[in-house]
């Protein structure tokens, strides 16, 4: 009995994985959409389309990087829209007063984690929810933008580098700085979480923080440190939004909390904490891109982009819902063989 | 002074648009006189551009403006004033209303008070602007201008309790021309006709340059937006008008440049024979101008290349038009809003006049041709002598 079902769980292992990964049913989902596209639509499945799309997917996936590693530690970060656009006028502001341009693209990212760093005191020491501490930045942020600028948008910071940086000049063709820089920080992030104490800690602290907090992790700067990620990230987002857009409207970032939400949990993060991945946040923002890019090339009326991001994460839940049963019940299987 | 009812246009024939079209250059001259005027002017500008004096009294005199100084008595009148959202056009408009009242102000001795909110949040943020018009009539206000993207039936029963409560109500920028007139409750609607003096006048711009062939991607705003209804309901007669244009694609861009350059990158894989994009308002069109740089296409140079048309008139869109980055925006007149609605206010508060319900003022295409003294008439206003 137990030989014959092992036989039976090596084959359907690699299945098995697949289907207990909880990033798989939004990937096989992109997967049909872009065969479907790429059969009614000639111009989809292109080298200058997927190139489209790698670009425009940057920010969401750099939003999503940061989100997934407050999500990993039980938070939420609601600020990163607002934060992306107070860090990309401050970027702006630095360039326009002059000095070389890699100090505006410093204090951009900087901004982005300060204000990140913000969030994180606002939570651990004054003991604020996540969720209000960071809805207050999103209003704070957005609102000092507004006063900073009186509502005009920022202009004339575009020195000549800075096309590049933001890719919208492509001396490597469709690989721009902007995606070799999501790229180095998918790395960074997916290293991060894999093989420094931080983020050994940090799926604890989002797990458990009441026994994280007892076998002596150090929870107050886990999450300070998490918040700060996701604010430099933000800032990051800002920096490259304002070289591709070439002006800072101070509705910059507006929505795009929800959209780098929306991404990490596609790509497997829960809001309860201890859970995402790197690579899910890819898989997040990259269904996200798809899906708008889709609903564009094919003339849908842009109100569906919201019902099919919104249909898409639910399908992503609930076959994380699925996967999980599945798991569970493997492994009771597992134990119980192992007794027998 | 005119009879203000003559100003009422229940329906503005598109050959008077084409008219207009034609005397570009011709109204902005006209314009330019209005705000030289330091004094009352007409309720519209347009009627103040055909009349204009130029000089600095009023077309009363000076024993006319001795009268209104009398009439006016030192008087303080509190305004509030709450657009949909903080923006460069925004800005242009608050700067050149400052203008107007400061002139008021110096040759009548009219005070003026004034409150601004608008919501941080985006287009869709209109409960807050609700509350903010209610509180305004808990406090009396003696004016609130108004632009939103409310719910036009909600709008007007805020708008009637404002009125039992003493507080007049107007609207700038609001495209009231979709509803029924006497459904509008305000005392006046200063703006302009989205259809026929911004869609269709774009529609047109674009088959002129074009010669009437051509393919168009379109940029539009949110759907369902009252802006993006009415000037669509323009730019699809003169599509109508021109059946050798053709629309290839269209997609949502949100008003923004981010949303507006990906919805550009996107179609532009699939019609990189086009001819023309229209991005409805100037955000988005820039968004589009740079989807067209970064395709490795041609924009516009006079003979060929890819014809990019927005719509505002903002001092951003104009620089664009300048550099070679835009070919045509629709300047829908943030300035004249803004004079036009404080000279609204003063005559029907002031002085107790009867002002047009709809007042509209003159839009124009603003082309690399005439795109200097364009700039130089918002320029020329966004230095007021004072603030408020």
């Amino acid at each position: 009995m137990a030989a014959s079902s092992s036989v039976a769980n090596a084959s359907a292992s690699r299945w098995g994985r697949l289907l207990q990964n909880p990033s798989s049913g939004a990937l096989a989902l992109v997967m049909v959409l872009a065969i479907a596209m790429s059969v009614a639509f000639p111009g989809f499945a292109t080298g200058v389309n997927a190139g489209n799309v790698a670009n425009q997917m940057v920010f969401v996936l750099l939003l999503a990087l940061g989100m997934t590693v407050v999500l990993i530690t039980g938070g939420i970060d609601l600020s990163v829209g607002s934060v992306m656009g107070l860090s990309a006028a401050v970027g702006a502001y630095v360039i326009l007063s002059g000095v070389p341009l890699i100090f505006g693209l410093v204090a951009a990212v900087a901004a982005g984690a300060f204000l990140g760093w913000i969030n994180g005191l606002m939570i651990t020491r004054l003991g604020l929810p996540d969720f209000i501490a960071t809805l207050a930045m999103l209003g704070v942020a957005r609102g000092l933008l507004f006063l900073w600028t009186n509502g005009v948008p920022m202009n004339g910071y575009m020195l000549p580098e800075y096309y590049v940086i933001a890719g919208l000049q492509q001396p490597f063709g469709f690989i721009t700085v902007p995606i070799l820089l999501a790229l180095v920080a998918v790395l960074a992030i997916a290293g991060m979480l894999k093989w420094t104490s931080f983020g050994r800690h940090a799926y604890g602290v989002g797990s458990n923080p009441q026994a994280a907090q007892l076998s002596s992790v150090p929870v107050t700067r886990i999450k300070v440190q998490a918040y700060v990620v996701s604010g430099l990230m933000a800032g990051l987002t800002g920096m490259l939004m304002a070289g591709r857009t070439s002006t800072v409207a101070p509705t910059m970032g507006i929505g795009y909390e929800i959209a780098a939400i929306a991404a990490a949990i596609i790509g497997g993060a829960a809001l309860t904490g201890g859970r995402g991945t790197a690579f899910g946040a890819v898989v997040g923002a990259l269904v996200l891109s798809i899906t708008a890019n889709a609903i564009n090339i094919s003339g849908v009326s842009s109100t569906w982009q919201q019902v099919v991001t919104g249909m898409v994460l639910l399908v992503a839940v609930v076959f994380d819902r699925v996967s999980s049963i599945l798991r569970d019940r493997s492994t009771r299987l597992k134990t119980r063989l192992a007794h027998t | 002074m005119s009879a203000p009812e003559n100003t009422r246009k229940g329906g503005y024939s598109r050959r008077n648009v084409l008219a207009q079209m034609g005397l570009g250059a011709g109204l902005l001259a006209g314009t330019g006189l209005l705000s030289a005027c330091s004094t009352v002017s007409t309720s519209t500008a347009s009627a103040a551009g055909a009349g204009g004096s130029g000089g600095a009294a009023s077309a009363g005199g000076a024993a006319y403006d001795a009268e209104i100084k009398k009439l006016v008595n030192g008087r303080t009148l509190q305004l509030g004033w709450t657009p949909p959202i903080l923006s460069e056009w925004y800005d242009q408009m608050e700067k050149a209303a400052f203008g107007r009242m400061a002139e008021l102000e110096k040759a009548y001795g009219v005070q003026w008070k004034w409150e601004r909110s608008s919501p941080t949040g985006n287009f869709d943020a209109v409960e807050q602007q609700i509350s903010t018009v209610r509180g305004w009539t808990s406090r009396k206000f003696d004016a609130v201008l108004v632009c939103t993207g409310a719910n036009f039936a909600t709008m007007q029963s805020v708008y009637r309790q404002a009125e039992e409560a003493g507080t007049k109500v107007f609207q700038f920028n609001q495209p009231v021309e979709i509803y029924p007139e006497e459904e509008v409750v305000t005392v006046s609607n200063i703006g302009y006709d989205n259809r026929w003096q911004s869609g269709y006048l774009a529609g047109n711009f674009i088959a002129k340059t074009l010669g009437g062939k051509g393919k168009i991607i379109q940029i539009m705003g949110p759907s369902g937006s009252d802006w993006a209804k009415a000037r669509k309901i323009g730019f699809e007669q003169a599509l109508k008008e021109n059946p050798g244009l053709q629309v290839v694609g269209s997609a949502d861009g949100g008003y923004v440049r981010d949303k507006g350059l990906n919805a550009a990158q996107d179609l532009l894989t699939r019609n990189r024979d086009v001819n023309a994009i229209y991005g409805e308002n100037e955000d988005m069109a820039l968004g589009a101008s740079q989807a067209v740089d970064a395709a490795g296409l041609k924009q516009w140079d006079g003979t060929d290349g890819v014809v990019i048309v927005g719509a505002d008139g903002l001092v951003s869109g104009m620089d664009a038009i300048k550099a070679g980055k835009l070919t045509a925006t629709i300047d829908v007149g943030s300035v004249d809003q803004g004079r036009t609605f404080i000279d609204t206010i003063f005559r029907s508060i002031v002085l107790g006049e009867t002002v047009a319900k709809i007042i509209e003022v003159p839009t124009r295409v603003v082309t690399k041709k005439n795109v200097d003294a364009a700039k130089a008439y918002i320029q020329g206003n966004m230095k007021p002598s004072k603030t408020y």
